[in-house]
This record gives C-alpha cells, sequence and structure tokens, in this order.
C-alpha cells in the first residue's frame, strides 16, 4: 500500500485503517465494518425494499471492500467508495432478482400490473412507493440518496460517479415525475 | 412557493418508502461475511444470508465436461464402427501391383523386383529397390497396395499395370461376384507366368553366375510375397491351386535364401524339388493356352 499516494480526501483515521485492514488486521476489518455497516445496510434496505436482499447487498459490499481494498488509492473517501461498491452491488443484484421474479411470475399476476391498480389504490403511501419503483434506476437512486437517506449531491456525485449537476438533474426528473404521479394529491402540498 | 411545497412534502412522504428496520443486523451480517469469506467469493442474493455458490458451479463444471466427454467417446464409437463396417462390410480396397521391369536378356532374366508392401497380418514386408549384387536400380514402378484382407491384385490388361478393385467375399451380387471371380483368375494366370518364367530362368541359368543368382533371388522374393497374397486369398480355395501355390512357395523360399556362396548342392536340391514335384508341368497346365504370359 502506497501511502504517499492517497489524497487529502481521505482522513488519516481512513488512511491508517486500510493499511491495518491490508496488513490483515482482523480487528481493523470489524471496526471498519462497524463504522459503515449502519449507512450501507439502509440505503440497501431503502433502494431493495427487502430484508434478505439488504443484508446480502451490504454482506456482498462488504466481502469485496475487503477483497478490493488492497486497490483502494484514496483517491475519495473511503465512505464514498464503500457506497459506490454498494450501490454498484445493489443495482446489479436488484437487476438479477427481477429478472428471476419476472421468470416466475405467473401470467394471471403480470396481467394485473399495471396503471389501473396503481390508480385504483388511494393510499398516498402505496402509490407514492409504486411512483418511485416505476422510476428509472439512476433517477431512483439519486431521489432515495438525496431526498430520503440525505445524501448530499457531492456525495451522491462521488458514489455514483457522475457529475454534480447530473445528480441534481436526475434528481429534478426524479421529482417531476413523482409530481405528475402524485396529481392526485396535489391539494395536499399545495394547502 | 407551491415547489417547495411539493420538496417538503415529498421528503416527508417519502421516509415511509421502504423503511429500514431501526436495528441494523450486525452481528448477523457480520457471521455471514467471515463465513462467505471462508466458503468462497460467489453469492446468490436473496436467501437472507450469503450462500456459497461455489458447489453448484462446479456442479455444473462437472455436467460440461461430463458432456464434451460423452460427446468424444460418441465421435470415437462412430468413427470406429464406420471403420469397422466399411472393411467388413463394403467394397475392397484397391490393389494395385506393378509388373516386373523387362530388361534385357533372355525371358526378362535380368529383371528386378522392385518393390513390395504387402500389408497387414501376411507377415510379409519386404521392400528391396534395384537389383541386388549390385545390379542398377530400375525406374520406379507402381507399388503393391493391399488392405488387411490380402485381397490380391487383379490384371487389367493395361500398359502392364495392374489396378483392380477386388470384389468383396460376402458379396451377394452375382455380377459383382463374377467379376470378382475373373479379377482373382486373371492375377493368378499372371502370377503363374512370371513364376514358370522365372523357374525357366533359374533352371537355363550358368551355374557360375553370382550376379543372375542375386538377381533371380531378388525376382523371387517379389513372386514369393504374391504367392503368399494369392494363398490367403479366395484362390486358395480351389483345391488345384492351392497345392500348386504352396509348391511354388517352397522353391521361392529355396531360391531367395540361395547365396552367393552357396554350393552346387543347394541348386540341386531346388532342381530335385522342381521335378518331383513337377511344379513346371503344372505351371504350364494351370496357365490357360493363349493366355499373356508374365510380361
Amino acid at each position: 500500500m502506497q501511502m504517499v499516494a492517497y489524497e487529502s480526501r481521505s482522513s488519516v483515521n481512513d488512511i491508517q485503517l486500510i493499511t491495518r485492514v491490508v496488513a490483515g488486521d482482523a480487528a481493523a476489518e470489524r471496526e471498519l465494518y462497524e463504522m459503515y455497516v449502519d449507512r450501507i445496510y439502509r440505503l440497501a434496505f431503502r433502494l431493495a425494499g427487502d430484508d434478505e436482499l439488504a443484508r446480502d447487498f451490504t454482506q456482498a459490499t462488504f466481502i469485496r471492500a475487503f477483497e478490493k481494498i488492497g486497490s483502494f488509492r484514496g483517491e475519495s473517501s473511503l465512505s464514498t467508495w464503500l457506497h459506490s461498491i454498494g450501490v454498484s452491488v445493489a443495482l446489479n443484484g436488484l437487476r438479477k432478482t427481477k429478472r428471476q421474479r419476472n421468470r416466475e411470475a405467473p401470467m394471471e399476476e403480470g396481467l394485473t400490473v399495471g396503471s389501473t391498480r396503481i390508480e385504483a389504490d388511494p393510499d398516498l403511501k402505496e402509490r407514492l412507493a409504486r411512483a418511485i419503483d416505476s422510476l428509472a434506476d439512476k433517477y431512483r437512486t439519486v431521489f432515495v440518496m438525496h431526498d430520503v437517506e440525505g445524501y448530499t449531491h457531492e456525495e451522491i456525485s462521488g458514489t455514483l460517479n457522475i457529475p454534480i449537476g447530473t445528480s441534481k438533474s436526475h434528481l429534478f426528473q426524479a421529482r417531476s415525475k413523482l409530481r405528475v404521479a402524485l396529481a392526485d394529491f396535489a391539494p395536499e402540498w399545495a394547502s | 412557493m407551491t415547489e417547495d411545497n411539493f420538496e417538503d412534502f415529498l421528503k416527508k412522504a417519502a421516509q415511509s418508502y421502504n423503511t429500514p428496520p431501526a436495528r441494523t443486523p450486525r452481528d448477523d451480517m457480520w457471521s455471514a461475511i467471515q463465513a462467505q469469506r471462508a466458503a468462497g467469493p460467489h453469492v446468490i442474493y436473496g436467501g437472507g444470508s450469503l450462500t456459497a455458490q461455489t458447489p453448484a458451479r462446479r456442479f455444473g463444471s462437472r455436467i460440461w465436461i461430463g458432456a464434451a466427454a460423452a460427446a468424444v467417446l460418441l465421435l470415437a464409437t462412430g468413427v470406429g464402427l464406420g471403420r469397422w463396417s466399411a472393411r467388413s462390410t463394403g467394397p475392397s480396397a484397391a490393389v494395385v501391383v506393378g509388373p516386373p521391369k523387362t530388361g534385357s536378356g533372355p525371358d526378362a532374366g535380368d529383371r528386378t523386383p522392385e518393390t513390395v508392401v504387402p500389408g497387414g497380418t501376411s507377415g510379409l514386408a519386404s521392400t528391396q529397390t534395384g537389383g541386388a549384387g549390385g545390379g542398377e536400380a530400375l525406374p520406379p514402378r507402381e507399388p503393391l497396395r493391399i488392405d488387411g484382407t490380402h485381397r490380391p491384385a487383379a490384371f487389367d490388361g493395361t500398359d502392364g499395370k495392374v489396378a483392380v478393385t477386388a470384389p468383396s467375399l460376402n458379396s451377394s451380387s452375382n455380377s459383382t461376384s463374377n467379376t470378382g471371380n475373373s479379377a482373382y483368375q486373371i492375377t493368378t494366370v499372371r502370377h503363374l507366368s512370371e513364376a514358370e518364367a522365372l523357374l525357366t530362368s533359374f533352371r537355363t541359368r550358368s551355374t557360375t553366375d553370382q550376379q543372375m543368382d542375386a538377381q533371380l533371388g531378388s525376382w523371387a522374393r517379389q513372386l514369393l510375397s504374391n504367392t503368399r497374397l494369392l494363398l490367403d486369398s479366395p484362390v486358395a480355395n480351389d483345391p488345384q491351386r492351392r497345392p500348386l501355390l504352396e509348391d511354388l512357395e517352397l522353391v521361392l523360399v529355396q531360391i531367395v535364401q540361395l547365396s552367393p556362396g552357396s554350393t552346387p548342392q543347394d541348386r540341386e536340391m531346388i532342381e530335385k524339388t522342381l521335378r518331383q514335384d513337377h511344379v513346371m508341368t503344372r505351371l504350364r497346365t494351370a496357365i490357360p493356352a493363349g493366355s499373356q504370359r508374365g510380361s
């Protein structure tokens, strides 16, 4: 590990922790895990909406991080690097499970999934959840990270490896789509 | 103002979206991580814990390896069966026999068999080039090629070469069978004619001409090979032809074994065999009148 290659974005504590992990210090691994597991798990759960999937994504994130941490060069913060892995693992895992569930879904169930059923649901919570689920991954991820989990555009930009302006644009697009989807509830936010 | 209200409303409402449990299952996930790192890198999503995928992948690899091995085995079996059936039931292989080169001298006495390549199980595998004892090399001729069944060649009657496809022994076609018998008949007559020419040359040679003995030995070696091939062919089923071929084989062996230092008694023994067994007479009788003789 070339410590001199780290940039200032990685804190001294991160560098020391990474150095110990690379050296094979099991306690350092556990320490790193404890530092970031809550945020990784919460984000995974927000994206997956399922505890088992969220656990799997979180575990896969840390396993991959421990495997790749030797190549970490400190070009971003350790938190951003970990979240990049976590979001990538979650989105890829969701695509796989979505394909699998689509194959396993019976024909009748597939026919019932449509706008008619969404519009028939008067509950705002359910309506919003379906609307968010229907967003494209790039919009949904930015929306969940910013409006739900409170990440800044800088953090989102580093995690998703996109410009800040793109993050803001994606958030704007997501909100616009959700506004249209929740038009029936306009009196609630207009008042 | 309405836009800001919507953002606030959306942020509040979105907090209910996929709400995670208040307590993160840290220990459970850490145990699963440790187990998975010890087992292997592959994971299956949706099981609640990381599940090693290595056994399944290994099983899948074994399936592909087994399928590939089965395909190779099937292909090899097919090729083997095809070759086996072609040998046992198919039309026989081509047999090409080149005639002895006719040189100067009485009755081709200096002709030298050049190449005889019998195949397979006959035990014959002699190849000679040029005359023994310093005879000059002759131009290459068509080699004798025969498959494992040792069916003899047939004379095609053109430019002194023999290139005939011998028929199958199990052929049910009368026309094919007749053609095959004719081919064997022609081959046998030609061979016997050559043998007669050789034996005549042997009996009329000078007893002191060792170079002639060497050339006759080479010639006899070729004829010996063809004699044995005929003995392994349907020609030997003829009750009259087989004894003749066997006696001829014996005489040819004696001539082949003659060395430049052989004694007159050795030559006399050959002469005696020829006389006692009436080999020359039987040879001439076996050769139909008017047939082409050993050219």
